[in-house]
C-alpha cells in the first residue's frame, strides 16, 4: 500500500505540530532569578554580585506549545516497546486552524569576567532552534481518514512554517555606574544551520474530491524557502519524497547579527528594576544552499479517459491505470530556484523588578512582550522567592500568557559552594507531565562561580 | 553534617527526576501508525460515446460506400449503397462471330451473312482489332493475278483491297492485314466479298474449287473485335442478371432487434446501352433474420417491369451513361417490413427486353464498354426502436499499482458507475473479469447484466429531452476484489434498448452522446 509511505511524514508532521513550533522563548521566571548566571542571557546588564569569574555549564531550555488543549499523549503512546502514532484522538481536539511553536536554547558554554573599573565581560555559545507552524485541521484529517469522508468538500491542506536553527556566538560588556545602575550590551554573531520557511503569500494546497466519480482536483499555489533542509522534491513513482540534507551543527556562510541591551537599577535597598531588549535587529541571511520551491497549478485527475470512438471501433484493446496515476504527481511539481532569503529573530522585551521583603523573602513582577512578523504575544507574571537555606532558594510564579491564564511556575536554585544548579519552569505542572500538556516550558543548567 | 549532604543530594535527585519526563525523547521516525480505518476514493475511467460514431459502426453493412449525413435538424440519415450487379453488353450480345476456319468465297461476288443477335440489324460496326488473311488456291496450270475487295469495309475512305498473283497449281496466303480502325457498313446483316482474277492472256476466271464444296478463295479472320456497333434493335428478351447476395449489418457482433422507421431503398440502373431496354423483375425477395422470405411488393414497377433510361444516338450521347432511379419506401412498397426483418440475403432475377415498344425507327448502338449496372442504396433516417441490441468487446486490463495493494489492509471496496445519457437508449451491461487465458474469474455484477444507463426521457415525437443520470454502486468484498484486481482481460457485454422497453420509436440525433464513468472507493485498515 503506497500510503504507508506517508507514515514517516505523518510522524514528522505530528512532531512538528506539537513540538516543532516557533516563537521566542518566554522564560519569565528565569528573568526574576537574577542570582542564576544564565539569567544574564535575558539581560546583559546582570552580573553576579561580588563574583569575579563565572564558567557557565551547559544549559538547556525549551518552550513549546500548541493551540487548544492537544497534548503529546494525544498523538503518541507506548505499546510495548513501540511508539504508536494515533492522530484519531488528536484530530477531535483540533481547531480549523492550529498553531504551535517551539523554541529551544542549548547553551554549550559561557564565561563571565569582572574587569577593573566596574566593567564586566561576558561571552558564550548557544545552539538555538526557533520554529512556528500553522496548519489546518483538514490536513490531519485528510492524511488520517483518507479523502473519501470529504467528498464534495474543498480541503485546504496548505500549512505554513518558519523554522530555523543556528549557532550563536556572543560577546558583551556591562558596566556598573555608581552603586545603583548597570547597563549592558551584547553582540551575537549568528551562523545559520538550516531553515525552512513557507511563503505566506503562497500557502494554498487545495484538494477536492468530486462527488461524481471521485475525480481528484489538486490546486496549488504554494511555496517555501529552504536552506540545508530540503534539497529536492521527487514526486515520481506515486510518492512524495523529500531529499533531506543531513543536519549539521557546523558554522556556515549563512550569517547574521543580533543585539541585546539591558539595564538594571537598584532603587533603594529593597527594590530592583530591570529592562532589556533581546535579539534586537536579529536576522540571518540564508545565502548558501538556499532555494525557493514553488508549486503553482491546477490538476484534475479524471481517471483513464478512453475516446468513445476507440470503444466503438474496438481499437481500444487495453486499459492501463499505471501511467494515468503517475500523472497525479505532476500537480505537485515543485520548481526549484536558487534564491537567498532572510529569517528574522523574534525580538523580546522584558521589564520587571524585585522587592526584597526580608533576608529570605522577595517578591517581583515581570512583563514580557515579543514580536515577529508571524505573531506578537505578551506575558505577565508575579513571583515570590524564598531562600530556604543559604545555598537553596525556591521560587514560584503565577503568570498569564496568550496560551493560558493558569500558569504556576516553580524554580529551584541550589548553589552549594561555587557550583550553581537550577531547574525552573514557567509552568511547573506541564514540565513534570509534558506529554499530557499542550504547552511545556522548562530550563535547567548550572555554572561555576568564583 | 552528613545528613546535610544527603539532603542536598536527595533534593537534587528528586528535582532532576521530576523533570525527567520532559527530557525523555521519543523517536517519531520510528513510530508506527495506530490501527485505524481510512477510506480513499478516486476515479478509474470514463468515456463518452457519440451517437453518430456509434450508429455509424452499428449500422455498417457489407456493401460499400457508407455515409452518414447529419440533417439540418440534427437527425441522421445513414446511406449505404453498393453495386449489386453489372452486365457488360458483350456478355449478352455477340456480333460478327467469325469461324475459326477460312470463310469461303465461292464466287467473284459473295454476300457473307453476319452473325448478329436476333432482331438486330447492324448498320455500322467499327473494328477494334483483327487480322485478315486472304487464302487463294490457283487450280490452273498458269499463273493467276487479280484483286480481292471488301467494299463495305473501309478505312480513311479507302475500301479494303488486295492485289494478288498466284503461280499455277499453287496455294497462297496474303499477308495478315491489321483491321484496326476499319469501319464496316451494312444494312442487311451481310458483308460483301468480291475479287477479279485473270489468266496471263487476260481472260477473267473464277478460281476453281479445291475439292467439291471447298472454295478456291477464302478469308481468315483472327482476333476480330468491334468497338462500336450501330443498328436497329428489335423486340427481344434476354436474361439480364440472377444472383443471391448476403447482407450483413452486424460487424460488431451485435444481437437483438432493431426497428427502423421509414427506411428507403433506392435501386439505380446505370445504363450505357444505346437502345431502349425494359427491365423485368422476375424475382426479388429478401431472406429475413428469422429465415423467412419476404417478397418485395411495390407499385413502382409497371407489371413488374420498368423502362431504363438510355443514351440516344440521335442526341449524340454515345459513351454516356443514363440513370434510372427506383425508389422504394413505405408509400409504394413493403420495404419497411422487409428491412425491419433485418434481411440477411437478397435474391433477385431481372431480365431485359430491347425495344419493348416495338418502335421500328429507333437506331441504337453499343460500344465494347456498354454496361447495365444495378446499384442499391439504403437510406435510413435513424429513427426507430431497439430491444437488447448488443455489443461485445474484450479489453486487456492492467490495474497497475492497485495490483500491488496488500489486501490485508483492505476492508472493502465499492465501484461507482455513473452514466450521463442524452440518448433515448438505455443500456444494460456486464463486465466479466478474465485471466490471461480468457477464463472468467469474476464479474462486475452478480448474476445478469444490470441497467446502468437509463434512457433519456422522450417527447411524443420521439425526441429525447434532457439528460438522464444514473448512478450504480457495486460493493465488492475483499475476496472478490482480490480476484478482480488480478484480472488481465475485461470482457464487456452491452445491450441497448430504446425508451419504454424498445416499444416506442425514437429519434437519434448526431449531437447526442452518452458518458460512462467508473470510480472506486477503498476502505483500508492499518
Amino acid at each position: 500500500m503506497k500510503t504507508i509511505r506517508f507514515a514517516p511524514y505523518i510522524a514528522m508532521l505530528a512532531g512538528i505540530a506539537w513540538t516543532g513550533i516557533a516563537f521566542g522563548q518566554q522564560e519569565l521566571i528565569l528573568h526574576q532569578e537574577t542570582d542564576i548566571w544564565q539569567s544574564n542571557a535575558l539581560n546583559p546588564a546582570l552580573f553576579p554580585k561580588e563574583k569575579r569569574f563565572v564558567i557557565g555549564l551547559p544549559s538547556f531550555g525549551l518552550d513549546a506549545s500548541h493551540s487548544g488543549d492537544i497534548t503529546y499523549n494525544d498523538l503518541l503512546r507506548r505499546q510495548g516497546d513501540r511508539t504508536i502514532l494515533d492522530l484519531g484522538k488528536a484530530i477531535d481536539k483540533l481547531e480549523p486552524e492550529n498553531d504551535g511553536h517551539y523554541d529551544q536554547r542549548f547553551e554549550t558554554f559561557s564565561l563571565g569576567l569582572r574587569l577593573p573599573g566596574n566593567w564586566f565581560l561576558q561571552a558564550g555559545h548557544a545552539v538555538r532552534i526557533n520554529a512556528a507552524l500553522r496548519y489546518p485541521k483538514a490536513l490531519a484529517e485528510l492524511i488520517w481518514n483518507g479523502n473519501a469522508p470529504y467528498i464534495g468538500q474543498n480541503l485546504n491542506v496548505g500549512f505554513s512554517t518558519t523554522t530555523f536553527d543556528w549557532n550563536e556566538l556572543s560577546i558583551g560588556l556591562s558596566r556598573r555606574f555608581g552603586t545603583s545602575l548597570s547597563i549592558g550590551a551584547r553582540a551575537k554573531f549568528l551562523s545559520g544551520i538550516s531553515s525552512l520557511q513557507t511563503d505566506d503569500q503562497r500557502r494554498a494546497i487545495q484538494v477536492y474530491t468530486d462527488p461524481d466519480i471521485y475525480q481528484l482536483t489538486l490546486q496549488t499555489d504554494y511555496a517555501f524557502h529552504s536552506s540545508s533542509i530540503v534539497s529536492a522534491i521527487d514526486t515520481s513513482g506515486l510518492g512524495f519524497d523529500l531529499a533531506l540534507n543531513e543536519l549539521k551543527n557546523g558554522f556556515s556562510a549563512n550569517t547574521g547579527w543580533a543585539f541585546d541591551l539591558g539595564v538594571q537599577l537598584q532603587a533603594g535597598e529593597r527594590l530592583t528594576l530591570r529592562a532589556s531588549v533581546l535579539d534586537l535587529g536579529g536576522s540571518i541571511s540564508w545565502k548558501k544552499n538556499s532555494n525557493y520551491f514553488y508549486s503553482n497549478g491546477s490538476f484534475t485527475y479524471d481517471g483513464v479517459v478512453i475516446p468513445g470512438t476507440d470503444i466503438i471501433n474496438g481499437t481500444t484493446d487495453s486499459l492501463d491505470f499505471t501511467a494515468a496515476l503517475d500523472t497525479l504527481n505532476d500537480a505537485l511539481d515543485f520548481q526549484k530556484t536558487p534564491e537567498a532569503f532572510t529569517s528574522a529573530l523574534p525580538t523580546r522585551y522584558y521589564v520587571g523588578g524585585n522587592f526584597k521583603l526580608n533576608d529570605r523573602w522577595s517578591v517581583g513582577a515581570v512583563l514580557m512582550h515579543q514580536s515577529s512578523e508571524a505573531r506578537s504575544a505578551t506575558s505577565f507574571g508575579i513571583n515570590a522567592r524564598w531562600a530556604v537555606l543559604n545555598w537553596l532558594s525556591l521560587g514560584t510564579m503565577y503568570s498569564v500568557n496568550d496560551h493560558s491564564v493558569t500558569n504556576v511556575g516553580l524554580s529551584i536554585y541550589a548553589h552549594p559552594g561555587p557550583v550553581q544548579v537550577f531547574i525552573l519552569s514557567d509552568n511547573a505542572l506541564n514540565a513534570i507531565t509534558p506529554y499530557g500538556s499542550a504547552a511545556v516550558n522548562f530550563r535547567f543548567g548550572g555554572a561555576i562561580v568564583f | 553534617m552528613i545528613s546535610k549532604h544527603w539532603l542536598r543530594t536527595l533534593l537534587l535527585l528528586l528535582v532532576a527526576g521530576s523533570f525527567y519526563p520532559a527530557c525523555r525523547k521519543a523517536s517519531l521516525e520510528e513510530a508506527d501508525i495506530a490501527d485505524h480505518t481510512a477510506e480513499f476514493a478516486f476515479p478509474l475511467l470514463q468515456t463518452t460515446l457519440n451517437l453518430k460514431d456509434l450508429m455509424f459502426t452499428v449500422l455498417n453493412d457489407s456493401l460499400s460506400s457508407d455515409t452518414i449525413v447529419v440533417n439540418p435538424d440534427n437527425t441522421m440519415t445513414l446511406y449505404y449503397s453498393g453495386d449489386v450487379a453489372e452486365k457488360p453488353a458483350t456478355d449478352i450480345f455477340e456480333f460478327f462471330k467469325f469461324p475459326d476456319a477460312p470463310i469461303p468465297v465461292p464466287d467473284t461476288f459473295y454476300k457473307f451473312p453476319i452473325d448478329v443477335p436476333d432482331s438486330v440489324y447492324v448498320h455500322r460496326a467499327d473494328v477494334k482489332s483483327g487480322i485478315l488473311t486472304v487464302v487463294l488456291n490457283n487450280g490452273f496450270d498458269e499463273p493467276v493475278h487479280g484483286t480481292f475487295h471488301i467494299p463495305q469495309m473501309s478505312k480513311n475512305g479507302q475500301s479494303f483491297s488486295y492485289d494478288f498473283n498466284v503461280p499455277g497449281k499453287q496455294f497462297a496466303l496474303s499477308p495478315g492485314f491489321d483491321l484496326t480502325g476499319y469501319q464496316l457498313l451494312s444494312d442487311s446483316n451481310t458483308l460483301e466479298f468480291r475479287y477479279e482474277a485473270y489468266l496471263p492472256d487476260g481472260s477473267r476466271v473464277v478460281l476453281p474449287e479445291i475439292s467439291p464444296g471447298i472454295a478456291g478463295v477464302g478469308i481468315l479472320l483472327n482476333g476480330f473485335t468491334l468497338s462500336y456497333v450501330e443498328g436497329y434493335w428489335g423486340f427481344a428478351e434476354y436474361p439480364l442478371t440472377l444472383d443471391t447476395i448476403d447482407i450483413d449489418i452486424n460487424q460488431t457482433n451485435l444481437k437483438g432487434n432493431i426497428q427502423v422507421k421509414d427506411p428507403k431503398v433506392t435501386m439505380t440502373v446505370a445504363n450505357s446501352w444505346g437502345f431502349p431496354t425494359r427491365g423485368v423483375v422476375k424475382y426479388l425477395s429478401f431472406i429475413g433474420k428469422d429465415g423467412q422470405e419476404y417478397k418485395l411488393e411495390s407499385t413502382v414497377f409497371n407489371g413488374d417491369s420498368i423502362d431504363f433510361e438510355y443514351p440516344s444516338l440521335v442526341a449524340g450521347e454515345v459513351g454516356q451513361t443514363k440513370y434510372t432511379h427506383i425508389v422504394l419506401d413505405g408509400t409504394n412498397s413493403n420495404i419497411g417490413t422487409i428491412f425491419n426483418a433485418q434481411p440477411t440475403q437478397l435474391i433477385y432475377e431481372v431480365a431485359g427486353i430491347s425495344n419493348a415498344k416495338l418502335d421500328p425507327t429507333i437506331v441504337g448502338f453499343l460500344t465494347d464498354e456498354s454496361t447495365i449496372a444495378l446499384r442499391m442504396s439504403v437510406e435510413l433516417v435513424l429513427e426507430g426502436s431497439a430491444q437488447d441490441f448488443g455489443a461485445e468487446q474484450t479489453l486487456d486490463l492492467n490495474f497497475g499499482g492497485f495490483s500491488d495493494l496488500d489486501t490485508d489492509n483492505i476492508e472493502e471496496v465499492e465501484f461507482k458507475v455513473v452514466t450521463e445519457n442524452q440518448t433515448p437508449i438505455s443500456t444494460s451491461l456486464q463486465l466479466y473479469f478474465q485471466d490471461e487465458d480468457a477464463n472468467t474469474i469474476d464479474s462486475l455484477f452478480l448474476g445478469d447484466p444490470q441497467f446502468i444507463m437509463q434512457a433519456a426521457p422522450v417527447d411524443a415525437n420521439g425526441n429525447s429531452i434532457g439528460q438522464q443520470r444514473t448512478e450504480t454502486f457495486v460493493p465488492m468484498d475483499v475476496a472478490r476484489f482480490e480476484r478482480v484486481r488480478e484480472a488481465k482481460k475485461m470482457y464487456l457485454k452491452t445491450f441497448f434498448t430504446t425508451a419504454d422497453g424498445g416499444t416506442v420509436p425514437v429519434k437519434l440525433l448526431a449531437t447526442q452522446n452518452a458518458t460512462v464513468k467508473l470510480g472506486l472507493k477503498i476502505k483500508t485498515r492499518f
